[in-house]
């Protein structure tokens, strides 16, 4: 894969807008998950998560997911430095979900209840197409624009489709990202899958009772490294190879030996060039369901060996933020490259002895690591591995 | 040099095609899938049936949708709306998400590589096919199953209208089209459709849900530049006209732009019975037939500005395969049969 770089970061996350919070909460291992405010949780076990605070800015016109994508958007735009003549070629591409649904439920709960009212119009932005309209408007992006839904890997998905566009040469640059807000639908159906926990989530532990839910945005500017170098924007890092597969098993369960997961992994390693021993970190999907945690960490075995790996989840500081998540672990993935740190996992108290891996638990390590990969699954077996190298 | 792409195969399942669906589902798929999910999946056999082609876990899956599963949605909804939190469904919540169709097609045709859905209004089921044409031409995937799906609910298409997101005849369905390299379709003797020659999807300006006021269109140059053609030899276009008027007046301003001073006859696929995503691969398919020896652009424009150009060759500007045509004169399944007689076969 011909070499693209990491040249900015946004991100609207759990601990507010901007890069410099989400680092300083993930890697001081703080948790961010607490009681909902922006629904109602009235007779659901479950009454948590980690929700964006107040403040996140933007018009009320538009939608919050809408509102939190272009803030993280803008951000990593800023920070590459790329100016607005060199927008209209690069690319846009979106993991999104939930898309507008936080207001269309608004709506539909009202209407159902009997309430007549004038149709806002953010209902038109109900899908999940919708934030990348609004970003390529805002931001003046006339590349490509794609928008990928995989579930809870449409984050990390995002990040993949980009850099095939740049390695083919078909943009310079990429804006690519992935959003979601909190929605009922969401935060109803992993009740009703029974996945939730009732405390923030407690990832690889061995008393871990399931996931807690989240939101936000991330968005990375991604280059071909050439040019990135000839202009001298600040590399973060190098997205130096993906896999991405599906396990084709079952709608919502994963492959029980992670075979797919596996597949992802050594997909990224080969088209990368890299041998496992040379992989320091992963961040992990980690969700803190039972069968998650247990069949991910065996298919890093599987494919890393045991024990030597480096492994934590940041899902237990700011929720499962759905198409968000792979796009602010790779943020976090990243980072720890850039900063020789790697965020925790918090809540960890007792260690799952069926996850043979240091898990990091509740405070940051120093570690200079060169490759780390940052793992996505989701519904439907959607497998991604994204594999970055520290920036020389 | 980079791998030609070609079509071996094609499969649609919609209001053209009753009948197809309870053929091509086994009793547990009928049971357990919803309606757009058993319209994918049947779609896909269709397709996978017609190239002769076995996944074998190889096979990739691109599908482009306008509403994913939103009938399901509302169905959950209404569930927690009747009954509160007893009222959810947990087998009804994947299908909230728009990849429903992309995992139950996965698991019905051991579709094991990259799997992926592509959201968007109109041009879905082109942005899959053009993404899917650039990752077998890149050599990322061996062979892929590439189009769309949609079931529009009524009530949401209503709402959309009336929130300004344009006034299109939506209709149901899913189509495929089986892309592969023709290195690898001749090796194994598959019959030969047409040939997808260059691609190219690009965002013109223009306002969330809105009509651009530029005729300047940057896909469909980029397209022609990729197949290495001009204007000039562009037989036929296929259009996304679909009864939104100033979408489709749009529409007819940058192609005119584009091909000017040449003006090729223009058609759409979609009228009167609705678009669909789906639709993609028939009018992919439709205009590989109808080629002859020239080239048939294929063109979606959304709202928004998001544009797909797919220029598109006949079986017969792919050329004979000297090495092996006894083989695959014995194996080919009616390469000149047109698309619409296949699918009503």
């Amino acid at each position: 894969m011909k070499p693209v770089a990491v040249t900015g970061l946004g991100v609207v996350s759990p601990f507010g807008a901007g890069v410099k919070a989400y680092w300083e909460g993930i890697s001081g291992g703080v948790c961010a998950i607490r009681p909902i405010t922006l629904i109602d949780t009235e007779g659901f076990r479950c009454r948590i998560a980690a929700e964006v605070p107040d403040g996140i800015g933007g018009s009320a016109r538009r939608t919050r997911a809408d509102r939190l994508a272009l803030a993280a958007a803008c951000e990593a735009l800023d920070d590459a430095g790329v100016v607005r003549r060199e927008r209209a070629e690069a690319a846009l591409v979106v993991g999104a979900v939930g898309g507008g649904m936080l207001e269309a439920e608004a709506w539909y709960w009202r209407r159902a209840r009997g309430v007549r009212e004038p149709m806002p119009r953010t209902l038109a932005s109900s899908f999940p197409s919708a934030h990348a309209d609004v970003i390529g408007s805002a931001l003046g992006l006339g590349g490509p624009r794609e928008t990928v839904v995989t579930a809870c890997s449409s984050g990390a998905v995002s990040l993949a489709l980009a850099a095939d566009l740049v390695a083919d040469g078909v943009v310079p640059l990429a804006v690519a990202g992935g959003v979601d807000a909190l929605t009922r639908i969401c935060f109803m159906g992993f009740n009703a899958l029974k996945l939730l926990d009732s405390a923030p989530c407690r990832p690889f532990d061995r008393d871990r009772r399931g996931m807690s839910i989240g939101e936000g945005a991330a968005f990375v500017v991604l280059e071909d490294a050439g040019r990135a170098r000839a202009r001298a924007a600040r590399i973060y890092a190098e997205l130096a190879g993906y896999g991405m597969t599906s396990d084709a098993f079952h709608v919502t369960s994963p492959h029980p030996e992670g075979e797919g997961m596996a597949r992802a992994m050594r997909a990224a390693l080969q088209q990368a060039g890299v041998t496992p021993a040379s992989v320091g970190y992963a961040n992990a999907h980690g969700t803190a369901t039972p069968q998650n945690d247990r069949i991910e960490a065996r298919a890093i075995r599987d494919v890393f060996g045991e024990g030597r790996l480096l492994v934590s989840s940041t899902k237990s500081m700011i929720g499962h933020t759905m198409a968000a998540a792979g796009t602010l672990e790779a943020v976090a993935t990243v980072l720890a490259l850039g900063n020789e740190v790697i965020p925790p996992t918090a809540q960890l108290e007792t260690p799952d002895p069926e996850i043979p891996f240091d898990c990091v638990p509740r405070v940051a390590r120093e570690a200079a690591v060169e490759f780390a990969i940052s793992n996505s699954f989701g519904f439907g077996g959607q497998n991604v591995t994204l594999l970055f190298r520290r920036a020389a | 040099m980079a791998p030609r792409v070609v079509i071996t195969g094609v499969g649609v399942v919609d209001g053209h095609t009753s009948g197809v669906v309870s053929r091509l589902l086994d009793q547990a798929e009928a049971r357990r899938l919803s309606r757009v999910c058993q319209f994918t999946v049947a779609a896909a056999r269709l397709a996978l049936a017609e190239a002769s082609l076995d996944p074998g876990g190889g096979m990739a899956l691109l599908i482009g949708t306008e509403f994913g599963d939103m009938v399901s949605t509302i169905a959950f909804v209404d569930g927690y709306l009747r009954s509160g939190p007893v009222g959810l469904s947990a087998l009804l919540f994947p299908h909230t998400v728009m990849n429903t169709m992309a995992a139950a097609t996965a698991i019905a045709v051991s579709a094991k590589d990259l799997s992926l859905t592509l959201n968007a209004p109109t041009v879905a089921g082109e942005l899959a096919i053009a993404r899917a044409f650039a990752a077998v031409r890149a050599g990322r995937i061996r062979a892929c199953l590439a189009g769309g799906a949609d079931e529009p609910p009524p009530v949401i298409v209503n709402i959309l209208r009336e929130a300004g997101a344009g006034s299109d005849v939506r209709g149901e369905g899913a189509g495929f089209v089986v892309l592969e390299s023709l290195d690898a379709a001749r090796a194994r003797g598959a019959g030969i459709l047409g040939e997808i020659v260059g691609a190219a999807w690009r965002a013109l300006p223009a306002r969330p849900h809105g009509i651009g006021r530029s005729a300047a269109s940057r896909a469909i140059a980029a397209a022609l530049a990729d197949a290495g053609a001009d204007p000039a030899d562009v037989g036929h276009v296929y259009t996304s006209a679909n009864g939104d008027g100033p979408r489709e007046e749009w529409e007819r301003a940058l192609l005119d732009t584009a091909l000017a001073p040449h003006r090729p006859p223009k058609r759409s696929l979609s009228l009167p019975t609705g678009r669909h995503s789906g639709l993609a691969a028939r009018t992919v398919a439709t205009a590989a037939s109808e080629a002859g020896d020239r080239l048939a652009l294929v063109h979606s424009v959304a709202r928004g500005g998001n544009q797909v150009a797919i220029v598109v060759a006949g079986p017969d500007r792919v050329g004979p395969d000297r090495s092996t045509d006894e083989a695959s004169s014995s194996t080919a399944p009616h390469p000149r049969r047109r698309p619409a007689e296949r699918a009503l076969a």
